[in-house]
């Protein structure tokens, strides 16, 4: 009786805490939702192209009233604003999208791997094998061995599939059992090729740890932060604020992520079966709980 | 109904122009395409940069050339 009595004073104790707590957390949130609606005021500015037409307009005029009047002056301001208008046009970015797109874009591919790879039972793991140079002669049957391909084995093994089963195109193999699949990050890698304006089959892994931060960083803006070093024949990429980070969360509840990697993952792990020409694994990934860092550790095999 | 500027003028404008933008995008040079809300592409800033001080030179020659 004594015991329940203590219980309820200790509730109507508590009590005012918590609503002080919730009251907190309220004027918290509150703030935080103005702090997200003047982000997306920013973000919805006026853009660069309205702008520049804007200017070249107002200057096209300035410029013919130079000529009616005579005016050094307006003509110079009428130059001014056109050059400017012209350039606000030209360097404006034109192919920008939003990097939520690119997660809903990639959501598909990966949510068919995960259907394929648990109808078929096998194990969470992929294999990157890197293709013949596209300069090498190969005959008209063994084209195939040109593309870039990713292996997921039936088990837990790195037996590989033979050439001729590769260069058949194929993709359920029987011996070993696995499938046959393009990369997630095939074409971004490709991508990544034309900006470092080499192949990288042409490259060594030292001169690829040296590019690759750059590319990814600053000329494509896929990563906020990225590095790499290597460790013997592991190599660890770190990769922090990337476009595809929301792939990772929870709600998306994606198993081939975690072994296919990101596209970017995936492109990286292109780039180093291409550079290396040996097979390519992810060892080991972390992603941290904000989802801001992603560290994975590749590993290259002997085929 | 003349255009009231020279050559010599548009030349002296050509300079200045050529030069803010040469500036800027060695400025800019290091850091991605993204200032804050403002976004440029980087690579057609230095090309125009370098077309305008190409034609800043060429005025200079065609000075050379004709002086008067």
């Amino acid at each position: 009786m004594k015991s329940s009595k203590n219980n309820n004073e200790s509730e109507k104790k508590q009590e005012p805490v918590t609503i002080q707590y919730l009251m907190r957390t309220l004027q918290q949130l509150q703030s935080e939702h103005e702090a997200l609606k003047r982000e997306l005021l920013k973000s919805r500015r006026i853009p660069s192209g309205r702008i520049g037409f804007a200017f070249l307009v107002i200057g096209g005029a300035t410029l013919a009233g130079s000529v009616v009047t005579s005016s050094t002056t307006l003509a110079f301001i009428g130059l001014g604003l056109t050059f400017w208008g012209a350039l606000f046009l030209f360097a404006r970015p034109v192919r920008f999208v939003k990097s939520t797109l690119l997660d809903s874009t990639a959501l598909s591919t990966y949510t068919t791997v995960d259907r394929m790879v648990s109808h078929l039972g096998y194990k969470a793991k992929s294999i990157y094998i890197p293709p013949y140079p596209t300069e090498a002669y190969l005959p008209e049957y063994m084209k195939g061995l040109k593309e870039m391909i990713v292996f997921i084995p039936a088990e837990d093994s790195t037996t590989m599939p033979t050439l001729e089963e590769m260069a058949k195109k194929q993709f359920l193999l029987k011996r070993p059992k696995g499938v046959c699949i393009t990369p997630p990050g095939f074409g971004l890698s490709s991508i990544i090729e034309k900006e470092l304006k080499t192949a990288f089959i042409n490259i060594d892994l030292e001169r690829l740890t040296n590019s690759l931060p750059k590319a990814v960083t600053d000329n494509l803006g896929l990563a906020k932060g990225f590095e790499i070093n290597i460790e013997n024949d592991i190599i660890h990429a770190k990769i922090i604020g990337s476009v595809y980070n929301s792939l990772y969360s929870r709600e998306q509840e994606l198993k081939s992520i975690h072994f296919l990697g990101c596209p970017l993952a995936s492109a990286i792990a292109c780039a180093l079966a291409k550079t290396t020409g040996k097979l390519v694994t992810i060892a080991k990934e972390k992603v941290s709980p904000d989802l801001q860092t992603i560290d994975i550790w590749y590993q290259t095999l002997e085929g | 109904m003349n255009f009231p500027l020279s050559i010599w003028d548009i030349s002296l404008w050509i300079a200045v122009m050529a030069i803010i933008l040469l500036v800027t995008s060695e400025l800019i040079g290091p850091y991605s395409d993204y200032f804050g809300d403002f976004v440029i592409e980087k690579t057609r800033l230095r090309l125009t940069a370098l077309i305008l001080g190409a034609a800043f030179m060429g005025t200079v020659i065609l000075r050379v050339a004709m002086p008067y």
